[in-house]
């Protein structure tokens, strides 16, 4: 009978000992240990206060790993916000990014602290959890105890004791007898899995391929990032990537024009950009002349009909840059010319506006605003009026040497007309045009026509100048020169 | 073995008498047979079905105002000129309020070795859980593009190349928030692997078993896993405990790192966490006076919890009526007029109704706990309770609104007012906290019966059952 029992029996594994109460499970732990066995264990449905002693279970590590993670938490949580907050490494891959809001400084440890906080509770919350599965070897979902039929109430009411068979000390009869002294309510002998323990061959394929199968989405999405295609991409959340607008340069029904780009307003200014009235017109504001200076001049011109004369500058322009560096010594200081604006003379029908007589007071009269002034005036102007100003710009003399009919001369800046114009009026000129020049108020910003004013009006007084209007220093140095 | 006369309990509340904490002459088994019968019965009650039918109507009603939402924008909200920061961060307050007791219960009665907490620290853990939900859910649909919610995350990005403002409030929020419904998912969850390993060897149903089964991850009750197991709970309750109290003061910031009159004070944060102490405590009571009525959990959820829950809600209900006084001693002491013009604003303003509902839910109501009838009357206290859940919701509308509405320039002023779609957004976050709520109620140990069993009295060996005999 034992034989047959034996064999059919699958192989002992350890005896499985079951109380109705703690207090002889303690004792029968305590008998246990101090027979030396080492490989046992208890299953009670609570923690039962005294079974670390009884069954000599040493101390946990879990509190130096929540600890260790703690620890991480914290100095990642603050080096991360370091990082991301308060570096910038240009070029690098996933640089940090400084805000600057409010002028508060990017790293400000109290502001960092909440951050800080919540990854330490976090990482050492994991390592107490994650730390004690792993540290119990959970999960486990096969385990012979499980087939035995009293072991479920392991976790309701009953206390069982499990002594494992490859203790070394373990001798299966004399144990048994010694924990029969403790009124157990059995004592089974745990058995082995009559199933086949092994894993089927074919399971091995079949995780593989699995896990084959799980890089083909990644792989896609990859795929498809790095590969351009025809087709319009999948888009389902449109953001404000599809929308109704009219783009640049194109038409809308909207306006009475046309235009789906849209002009200023007239007589707006954009902010930032409000300039004194005089600063841009050059007139003194407040009289009734003053509300249109560019109406003004429209109707002056077909009082005048000179031809026009500015159509090539462009086409002249290439010349025009070398002759300027040959002639700027002489340049300094003499000066015969012809004025553009030879309007003066002509006009005494419109009433004058008040032209301004003196610079704005926002302009900074230096060196450097005259430097600026020439450049600009070789340029814009010198091309029909001369780099002296005497109205022997290049065009001008291609033009006669072509014979072009209807080509007059441009004005001398020199002439008297011209050199009593106030400040205002000169600048008024360059900015809508007279008779046959244009306007060039959308080429030159008002700063550079002010300046421009400014050159000219030095142009004009070196023409009369004598040598006590120099400085004395330069006096001197042009004395020098002259021997 | 334990029956109800050798009972004790140590935690002292009679000097020379100790009221039980579990009553009516349990055992071990039977508190099995109690907690284990509710998941394990074939059919719930009537009840029940018409509580889950009525839930998930207002679940779903939650989830097409979020469809509406998403497809028009949070234009369908009241929230306007100058009131930005209306019902949803409201809602968010509240329900984050709501989730403290749970958290509270479980890790600082923990660490204070308070047993009682025991029958119903699971209860209000699951509470907690299914509050934090709904609360994260406001502030993740209040961003306008929620799609692209996770740039909230510091999370690698070559497509923005950008990464979160770490120094911004609602940042911080993100993170205390997160982290808060993480650690109170794995506590809850960690206390419940050996009660779903009961389930699991008690339940005939093949699905049940592989449920449980996958569920408890073969935990077997082993001393050598219960010793680590006891450590990791009481590190998770260490950890809790100051994790609670942050995430309360971190709502807090949003508001008192602002300039705004009756924002900027230091009080909020105590306050804040006083108060959510408080309205979690509301909360557990509101669900637990029905819970143990129909469950039969009379035996494990005595009236002394009950009790002890009332005074729990009379202490932090007079802390936050404090608070109250307390923001308009220092409105006046501060001498600044926009702060003072705002707390006469808030109680005789426009808002004054929500102002006295609030005095009046918080402060005035919970006063008669006082009174020993009616801390151990169920129906009292859940009236009270009521009033405690309204109250508090108030107090975080007074709170929003009132100082939103009217800062420093008479000229920003206006009235909020709230559309159909925050009212229905706010019954369909409890739709989504009740659905939650009876599915915990239907297929989990909704009493934590290991612990309970750990402070029993454990027979005539128990020295402290022998010395409470003497």
């Amino acid at each position: 009978m034992s034989k047959s029992t034996e064999k059919t029996s699958p192989k002992s594994l350890g005896l499985l000992v079951e109380f109705e109460d703690q207090h002889q499970l303690l004792k029968a732990c305590e008998a246990v240990r101090d027979a030396g066995l080492t490989k046992t264990d208890a299953h009670v449905p609570f923690p039962v206060h005294g079974i670390d002693e009884a069954l000599g279970i040493r101390k946990t590590m879990l509190p130096w790993l929540v600890l260790a993670m703690g620890l991480t938490g914290g100095i990642s949580g603050l080096a991360m916000q370091y990082y991301m907050n308060a570096t910038e490494q240009p070029g690098m891959l996933l640089s940090g990014y400084p805000y600057m809001i409010s002028g508060k400084p990017t790293f400000s440890l109290p502001a960092n602290i909440p951050v800080t906080f919540e990854l330490t509770i976090l990482l050492s919350a994991f390592g107490a959890f994650f730390g004690m599965i792993a540290l119990n070897k959970l999960p486990v979902f096969s385990n012979p105890l499980f087939r035995h039929k009293n072991f479920a109430r392991a976790t309701n009411d009953r206390f069982f004791l499990t002594v494992d068979a490859t203790d070394p000390k373990y001798k299966g009869q004399k144990h048994r007898e010694m924990l029969e002294k403790f009124s157990p309510v059995a004592i089974d002998e745990i058995e082995a899995d009559p199933s086949c323990d092994q894993i089927p061959k074919f399971m091995k394929y079949v995780v593989i391929v699995l896990l084959a199968a799980l890089t083909v989405p990644p792989m896609m999405v990859w795929n498809a990032r790095n590969t351009t295609s025809p087709h319009p991409r999948i888009h389902p959340i449109q953001d404000m990537d599809n929308q109704l607008k009219k783009k640049t340069q194109t038409t809308s029904p909207i306006f009475a024009d046309g235009r789906a780009m849209r002009p200023r307003v007239p007589g707006s200014v954009a902010r930032g950009e409000w300039q004194p009235l005089e600063f841009l017109t050059g007139v003194v504001p407040g009289g009734e002349a003053t509300s249109n200076v560019a109406l003004l001049q429209d109707e002056e011109k077909p009082a005048e009909d000179k031809p026009a004369a500015e159509d090539k500058p462009a086409e002249e322009k290439p010349a025009d840059e070398a002759k300027p560096a040959e002639e700027k010594p002489a340049d300094e200081k003499p000066a015969g010319d012809k004025p553009a604006a030879a309007d003066a003379a002509a006009e005494e029908k419109p009433p004058e506006p008040d032209w301004v007589t003196t610079f704005p007071e926002t302009l900074e009269i230096n060196a450097k605003l005259m430097e600026r002034g020439q450049q600009r005036y070789n340029i814009y102007c010198a091309v029909c009026h001369g780099v002296s100003g005497e109205g022997n710009g290049l065009v001008s003399l291609r033009a006669f040497e072509l014979q072009q009919p209807t080509w007059v001369q441009p004005t001398n800046l020199h002439d008297p007309n011209v050199t009593k114009q106030p400040v205002g009026r000169v600048f008024n000129t360059i900015t809508n045009g007279i008779r046959k020049m244009p306007s060039y108020e959308a080429q030159i910003t008002p700063e550079d026509r002010w300046a421009i004013v400014l050159y000219l009006k030095a142009l004009q007084k070196s023409r009369d100048a004598t040598i006590q209007d120099v400085p004395q220093i330069e006096a001197d140095a042009l004395k020098g020169q002259g021997n | 073995m334990a029956t109800v006369e050798e009972v004790a309990d140590i935690t002292l509340e009679t000097p020379g008498k100790r009221a039980p904490l579990v009553t009516g002459g349990l055992k071990f088994g039977s508190i099995t047979e109690i907690v284990a019968g509710v998941p394990e019965q074939e059919k719930p009650p009537l009840a029940w079905y018409i509580g889950f039918c009525v839930s998930v109507a207002a679940l779903g009603m939650l989830f097409a105002l979020i469809g509406y939402l998403v497809m028009t924008g949070v234009g369908v909200w009241g929230n306007n000129v100058p009131v930005y920061w209306g019902w949803p961060i409201v809602n968010f307050v509240f329900w984050v309020g709501i989730g403290h007791a749970g958290t509270l219960i479980s890790a600082i009665l923990c660490i204070f070795r308070q047993n009682w907490r025991t029958s119903i620290n699971r209860f209000a853990e699951a509470m907690t859980i299914f509050a934090v939900a709904c609360a994260g859910i406001f502030p993740a649909i209040h961003i306008g593009r929620v799609w692209v919610f996770y740039w909230l995350f510091p999370y690698p990005s070559l497509y923005l190349n950008m990464w979160p403002n770490f120094r911004s409030p609602l940042l911080w929020d993100v993170f205390a928030v997160s982290t808060y419904a993480t650690v109170s998912i794995l506590f809850w969850y960690m206390g419940m692997i050996p009660d779903l390993a009961t389930l699991r060897d008690r339940t005939k149903s093949r699905v049940h078993q592989i449920g449980y089964g996958i569920a408890s991850l073969g935990w077997t009750g082993s001393a050598r896993q219960w010793h680590r197991y006891e450590k990791a709970y009481i590190l998770l309750a260490a950890l809790a405990a100051p994790l609670v109290l942050s995430v309360h003061t971190i709502v807090s910031f949003d508001f008192a790192v602002s300039q705004l009159p009756g924002w900027h004070t230091t009080i909020f944060p105590p306050y804040f966490v006083a108060g959510a102490v408080f309205s979690g405590f509301g909360m557990v009571l509101t669900l637990i006076v029905p819970a143990r009525q129909w469950f039969g959990l009379k035996e494990l959820v005595t009236t002394r919890h009950l009790e002890n829950i009332c005074k729990i809600l009379l202490a932090t209900g007079s802390m936050v009526g404090y608070a109250y006084a307390m923001e308009f001693f220092m409105a006046w002491y501060s001498g600044v007029a926009a702060e003072q013009f705002t707390f006469q604003n808030r109680a005789f303003g426009p808002y004054y109704w929500a102002y006295w509902t609030m005095i009046t839910c918080n402060v005035v109501v919970p006063q008669i706990f006082w009174f020993k009838k009616c801390r151990t009357t169920p129906w009292i206290m859940f009236v009270a309770s009521i009033f405690v859940n309204i109250g508090m919701w108030f107090e975080r509308f007074v709170i929003t609104v009132t100082s939103l509405s009217r800062d420093f320039l008479p000229s920003s002023w206006g009235y909020f007012t709230p559309t159909w779609v925050d009212i229905g957004m706010f019954i369909g976050s409890f739709g989504l906290f009740f659905t939650l709520f009876l599915l915990f109620l239907r297929f989990l140990p909704m009493v934590a019966m290991a612990e309970v069993k750990s402070v029993m009295p454990h027979g005539e060996h128990d020295p402290i059952a022998q010395a409470d005999h003497v």
